[in-house]
């Protein structure tokens, strides 16, 4: 964490704002409307009801990994290229939002 | 990850202050706020269940013309006959049981902007905090044309059957003639997907007879490699494919459908017609676009540029993005969120994400896929493409044929159960 970040996090905390590591994170319902992109697919909260994967109760590194993976891939499928659409930032917030959803065991 | 600069963190803390000064639960606890919706398609059940799943104190009505919806993903299978209609047809029994979601069989016919009511068909008349019209395509009048007869099948349900009905019917070694409506319209890749599977149909089926597509636009408007390498290859022989073939007039009796490059006849005529707004959107004033058929909208919110307590969403609103269920039921929840943010006293979130991806069925067990992302961007406050991460399938395949339907399944379910 960069010296300006520990900054802002500890007077965010003294406010009584929820202490995160990234910006807009102290907007909690920021993760959650970007998450609700990936539902179309990948289920209601990340709850898959059919084939894909359910992102619910994922770790936050896990999903960090994947979507590193997916850019990376040099014969991209159709998820490698929805990949590249979001900023780090954004996928951090998404990844936060469905490591604290409830796990639905029901894993591709 | 991102440096916390200092211009962040001032704009952080002048959020929080805003938050400070409006706690949220002081709105909710007097009064629920009321969103009527009019329509129930993509974009509008997808308002309706995430208002309720996200905001839970509001009070959500949704209005539209029939019992249940069909949808028009996966219509064109049902054309091919090689699914059932009770695949597309999504009930609105969650939205009003699971979610609360006051759900009406009725039809707005006219809105009261000044003081926020809507008069729907029946005689009832609807107050409203917000309005969200989420109509869908309305089609632009051809002479001589009758859908009864030379269907559009462009809106799911009874007129899917009559297309799929006239194509059963179709004596082998005849035309199908189907046209391709001018940009933007509903489903870019669709009039394509449709042209391949009624060509793998009448392969199987009807062998010698023909796909003739009538496209008004200069080229292939979505997946232009999937669809044209389907055209050039698989059906070098079934589909004949013109471009720049404007609609002028059709004989509905007949099946002739006169163009700027001819006259085309066929035993089924499939008229797709230009599109615009729905028309309860054009009556109210909303399509104030260069074009005049659709209505410009904030897309940090939906809001309508001309009252700004009028929400447009999905095909009948004019931005950046593409018309769709996926892009509407998208659209819906960047605007549930905002109106949620709004009745706590708060702004839009300033930096939304909106999506696309669909599956298009090439022949009877093969599909290609598209995706888009699109992100905010300030400076022309549009939804901006970000070209990285648009693109089709490199070719179509079985396993995207299967994925066709989990996708079908999780859309479904996501925007009506």
């Amino acid at each position: 964490m960069r010296t300006s970040q520990k900054i802002a996090t500890a007077l965010l905390a003294a406010l009584g704002v929820a202490a995160s590591t990234s910006a807009p994170a102290a907007d909690p319902m920021a993760g959650r409307l970007l998450a609700s992109q990936c539902a179309q697919c990948h289920g209601t909260d990340g709850h898959a009801v059919s084939g894909f994967e359910s992102l619910a109760g994922e770790s936050v590194e896990e999903i960090i990994k994947e979507f590193r993976e997916m850019r990376a891939d040099t014969t991209p499928d159709i998820m490698d290229l929805q990949a590249r659409g979001y900023t780090e930032e954004q996928v951090r917030l998404i990844a936060e939002f469905f490591a604290a959803q409830p796990h639905s065991g029901s894993d591709d | 990850m991102n440096g916390f600069t200092r211009r962040q963190f001032l704009k952080l803390l002048g959020a929080t202050s805003a938050f400070a000064a409006a706690p949220p639960a002081l709105r909710a606890a007097t009064t629920a706020p009321r969103v009527v919706i009019i329509g129930g398609g993509f974009g509008g059940a997808t308002l309706a269940k995430y208002l309720k799943h996200w905001g839970g104190n509001i009070d959500v009505t949704l209005v539209d013309a029939n019992a249940s919806h069909y949808s028009c993903i996966l219509s064109n299978l049902v054309v091919t006959n090689a699914i059932p209609m009770s695949r597309i047809t999504l009930s609105y029994a969650n939205l009003a049981g699971k979610y609360g979601v006051t759900v009406l069989k009725d039809m707005a016919v006219a809105i009261d902007p000044d003081g926020h009511k809507v008069t729907l068909a029946s005689g009832m008349v609807l107050p409203y905090d917000r309005l969200v019209l989420a109509p869908g395509i309305d089609f632009v009048p051809i002479p001589g044309w009758d859908p009864n007869l030379a269907p559009h099948a462009w809106q799911a349900g009874p007129q899917t059957t009559l297309l799929k009905n006239q194509l059963a019917a179709m004596p082998t070694g005849e035309f199908f003639v189907m046209t391709v409506p001018k940009s933007p319209y509903r489903c870019p890749p669709g009039p394509y997907e449709r042209a391949c599977v009624v060509a793998d149909y009448l392969k199987r089926r009807k062998p010698g007879s023909k796909v003739i597509l009538l496209d008004a636009n200069p080229g292939i408007t979505a997946e232009p490699h999937n669809f044209g390498t389907a055209f050039s290859t698989i059906y070098k022989d079934v589909i004949e494919y013109y471009t720049n073939a404007s609609v002028l007039e059709v004989d509905s009796v007949n099946k002739v459908v006169l163009t700027s490059i001819g006259s085309f006849g066929g035993a089924v005529l499939n008229i797709i017609p230009n599109q615009q707004a729905g028309k309860i959107v054009r009556d109210t004033g909303l399509t104030t676009d260069p074009t005049g058929r659709w209505a410009p909208v904030d897309v940090l919110n939906y809001a309508s540029t001309t009252y700004p307590d009028i929400h447009v969403l999905g095909d009948s609103q004019a931005s950046t993005q593409p018309k769709s269920g996926h892009m509407a039921s998208s659209q819906a929840k960047v605007c549930a969120d905002a109106m949620l943010r709004g009745f706590a006293g708060g702004a839009p979130y300033p930096a939304p994400v909106t999506n696309s991806a669909c599956y298009s069925p090439i022949t009877a067990s093969t599909a290609s896929w598209l995706t888009a992302v699109y992100q905010y961007d300030p400076a022309s406050k549009a939804m901006k493409l970000v070209p990285a991460a648009f693109g089709e399938a490199p070719a179509p395949s079985g396993d995207n044929y299967q994925d066709m339907f989990k996708w079908a399944d999780n859309i479904f379910a996501d925007s009506f159960m």
